[in-house]
């Protein structure tokens, strides 16, 4: 399956480059997209407390990939939390384009996770009750009320099946996740994290779940939507050949970059 | 919009959520059936309760007296005024009153109404009540010989009469086997004055019937020979009739004063095959005896019929009260299925009741009364008016009890009303119940879907949506709960007489017993503002028990959330 899959994921829609209101102009190669200052995070287990980030410190340039490696323990996926702001830190600031993110309202927050980041999961985490589509959906469904949703709705399910085209699922538009594989739910999230055109992609371990074959096939398709897209892509993961692919990598050690 | 999406497909794919929302329905049904059956029942009673009380009266006590009768109405149409649409007078005493049955003597105590023929019927609804056809139509206490074969296989004049003439045949019987025994009592002679007359006009014994009637040929069916008398020139005493009714005296032919007295006219004497004595109308419960048939059917059994003579003793009014007895003849029956009432009202016309008591005024010739009863217009204030009369006749002057109709039968509508919230409060607690149970269920479903939760905080999703999701789930159960639940129970309701005889039929007892509830069918009042309250009850419970997950469901972390496996 997987030649098939390929072929289909190359199979891109050229005029969508030039149709899209952001193109690779807007994004300057080498600005600065996130960046992070002396960020600690502890957890606590009971009285104890068990520091996680000890101070990182580390920016993200617009347009690259960037990899942060460690071993598992390290600190990365509560690195990556905080960057998409679902949890916030103990101490620290975190900046996306300009403005400081980690100390916004629950609203501004959540309006940043609807439109500006995208989020790829190791354990894919679409809805169980919705199809293939309706999961790449959601995240319009949540951003506009009921009227609006309804008025777009043609809109936006061209640009859901565009995108389940481009990770080569246009086939599997009305199954549920559990009649789909690992690999196919995986491509599921990763459509359903560009639904909204968001500037910032950030994945956890998004070939975690994966064997080898399916794990490169969704990174394939990461990598040709990430260059089709102009995307800013943050990969947690703990596999170093997987880090090979990326602009740059970040180690993650003890909970400081190393 | 993934709100609406979400709470759809969990109701979709949850059917264990909706086997909880069961007994929401069952106890909304169940609400619906005992209200809807309650108020049925209640609206009965009630224009049965009503049925012969007035809205308000004026009451003297027990025996006692109204004097100046017209006086007081006068005060009372003044002072109630537009409100006002009749009233009547009316004489209750208590009495005794006493029958022949198959040669026995019963009595029983009465209330006894004297009523006024026109207006009572006005101020009460005592006329649909009556058993005979004609009666309901026209009141009058003339006794009728149609109009009741709907109660009774016969009744009415020729009843009476038949009955006159067998009674007339057995007593001549008697006399005659008295004859043969008792020949110095030879029915010559019945009464003490007679006696004493004819001793005084010199007169002597008849001689006595030197040969005795044979026996063989004498039987109680047959007519006996009438040797001396004939039934038409016979004044008697009915078997049964007191001193009350027209004095009549057992004249013999050789009655030597004959020539000295006024020649009687037959026309002027009563005959009771002909005529009737004061008439009387009687709760149908007073001589009616139910007994069982082996086969288990209930039968009624009547002691008494229209046409039959009973008599009343009450006693006079004033200070030396003593009992007076008077003959009446039933005209017909008063059936209210109150069984309070019907076993113990009895009716007589007002002004023979006066006479009988001593209730004449001998100054002005009026009546004195001991009730005023009154109806009101349909919209009237019946504590209203009842205030007014009493701020009009204060208790610390007058004796008199003014009270509504409702007042009189306080005791069993408090009891009914608080009956009916009692079970209604019962019947909540089952669908409080039933919110636990969607308590707990939601509370399940919100943990089950933690990682969902996480998923669409983490795509940014405010908590005030996913709390919608589940509160707009526990709406839409409880609507689908409730919904069911009112269709079942005014299904319920509308074939509730059909479900009774089903479920007699199978379980071969009868559910519905018409002949101890007096109802043919079970009566039901649907009421679309208790049905309206009912079900936004239950909506709202529902919606109670969905706060608490939806809550916790908003509360959640993200990362806690989808970290959650």
């Amino acid at each position: 399956m997987s030649d098939v899959a390929r072929k289909r994921t190359i199979k891109f829609d050229q005029s969508r480059k030039q149709k899209s209101g952001r193109g690779p102009n807007l994004k300057i190669a080498g600005q600065t997209a996130m960046t992070v200052k002396d960020l600690y995070k502890s957890y606590y287990k009971g009285k104890h407390e068990v520091p996680v980030l000890k101070g990182v410190s580390l920016s993200v340039q617009s347009g690259d990939f960037t990899a942060i490696v460690g071993q598992s323990g390290s600190g990365k996926s509560t690195l990556l939390h905080l960057l998409g702001t679902l949890d916030a830190p103990d101490s620290g600031e975190i900046h996306f384009e300009g403005s400081r993110i980690d100390s916004m309202s629950a609203r501004q927050k959540e309006r940043l996770r609807n439109r500006e980041f995208g989020m790829i999961f190791q354990f894919y985490h679409l809805l169980p009750e919705l199809t293939t589509i309706e999961n790449v959906l959601v995240p319009k469904m949540v951003q506009d009320g009921f009227f609006k949703y309804l008025a777009n709705k043609r809109k936006y399910k061209k640009r859901a099946t565009e995108l389940l085209e481009m990770v080569g699922l246009s086939h599997r538009l009305k199954h549920k996740p559990n009649q789909l594989s690992g690999g196919e739910m995986q491509r599921t999230a990763i459509a359903r994290s560009l639904v909204s055109d968001p500037k910032i992609l950030l994945a956890d371990e998004p070939t975690g779940n994966l064997d080898s074959q399916n794990g490169r096939e969704v990174m394939d398709t990461l990598d040709a939507l990430r260059k089709h897209e102009n995307l800013t892509v943050v990969m947690v993961t703990h596999d170093d050949r997987l880090a090979e692919k990326a602009d740059r990598v970040i180690r993650l050690e003890n909970g400081k970059v190393a | 919009m993934y709100k609406l999406l979400l709470s759809w497909r969990y109701l979709r794919t949850r059917f264990i959520a909706l086997a909880s929302i069961v007994s929401v329905t069952l106890g909304v049904a169940t609400l619906i059936v005992v209200n809807s059956v309650m108020a049925g029942f209640v609206d009965q009673m009630k224009s049965r309760l009503h049925g012969i009380l007035s809205d308000v009266e004026i009451a003297a006590p027990l025996l006692g007296e109204i004097n100046y009768p017209e006086k007081h109405l006068e005060i009372v149409r003044e002072v109630i005024g537009d409100d006002l649409e009749n009233l009547t007078c009316v004489v209750r005493n208590p009495a005794l009153l006493s029958f022949d049955f198959r040669g026995r003597q019963c009595t029983q105590q009465v209330m006894l109404l004297g009523i006024d023929d026109e207006t009572f019927g006005k101020v009460t609804d005592f006329e649909p009540y009556l058993t005979s056809a004609i009666k309901k139509e026209r009141f009058s206490f003339k006794l009728e010989n149609e109009g009741h074969e709907a109660m009774f296989d016969e009744g009415g004049w020729d009843y009476r009469r038949r009955m006159i003439d067998n009674r007339e045949r057995i007593r001549k019987w008697e006399e005659e086997q008295q004859n043969l025994y008792d020949v110095t009592a030879a029915g010559y002679f019945e009464t003490v004055q007679e006696e004493s007359e004819a001793k005084e006009e010199g007169f002597h014994l008849a001689p006595l019937p030197t040969q005795a009637p044979d026996l063989n040929t004498v039987h109680p069916a047959d007519p006996p020979p009438n040797n001396s008398t004939s039934p038409e020139s016979l004044t008697q005493h009915v078997p049964g009739s007191g001193h009350g009714g027209p004095k009549v005296y057992r004249m013999s032919p050789f009655d030597p004063g004959a020539e000295h007295r006024p020649p009687i006219d037959p026309e002027t004497l009563f005959d009771p095959m002909k005529d009737q004595y004061t008439g009387i109308i009687l709760g149908i419960a007073i001589s009616q005896r139910k007994s069982q048939t082996p086969d288990g059917e209930l039968r009624d059994v009547y002691m008494v019929r229209p046409g039959d003579d009973v008599q009343v003793m009450f006693p006079t009014v004033g200070m030396n009260a003593r009992p007076v007895s008077e003959n009446c003849t039933v005209v017909d029956f008063y059936s209210s299925n109150m069984h309070e009432y019907d076993a113990s009202f009895a009716f007589m016309p007002l002004s023979e009741l006066q006479q009988i008591r001593g209730m004449m005024d001998p100054l002005t010739n009026e009546g004195t009364i001991s009730t005023i009863q009154i109806k009101l217009k349909p919209d009237a204030d019946l504590n209203e008016v009842r205030d007014k009369l009493i701020a009009q006749f204060p208790p610390e002057h007058f004796t008199y009890d003014i009270r509504t109709w409702q007042d009189t039968q306080r005791p069993l509508l408090s009891a009914v009303s608080m009956e009916l919230t009692i079970l209604n409060i019962l019947l909540f607690l089952i669908i409080a119940v039933a919110g636990f149970g969607i308590l707990a269920t939601f509370y399940m479903i919100v943990v089950e879907k933690t990682k969902d939760i996480g998923i669409l905080k983490a795509l940014g999703a405010p908590s005030r949506g996913v709390m919608s999701i589940f509160l707009s789930y526990g709406v839409s159960l409880g609507s689908v709960g409730t919904g069911a639940g009112i269709l079942l129970g005014l299904l319920f309701v509308r074939y509730i007489n059909q479900i009774a005889d089903f479920v007699g039929m199978i379980t071969g007892q009868e559910i519905f017993d018409p002949t101890i509830y007096y109802f043919s069918e079970i009566p039901t009042i649907i009421s679309p503002f208790m049905i309206v309250w009912v079900g936004l009850g239950a909506i709202l419970i529902a919606v109670l028990a969905s706060v608490l997950p939806a809550l916790r469901a908003a509360r959640l972390h993200p990362v806690e959330a989808l970290r959650y496996e």
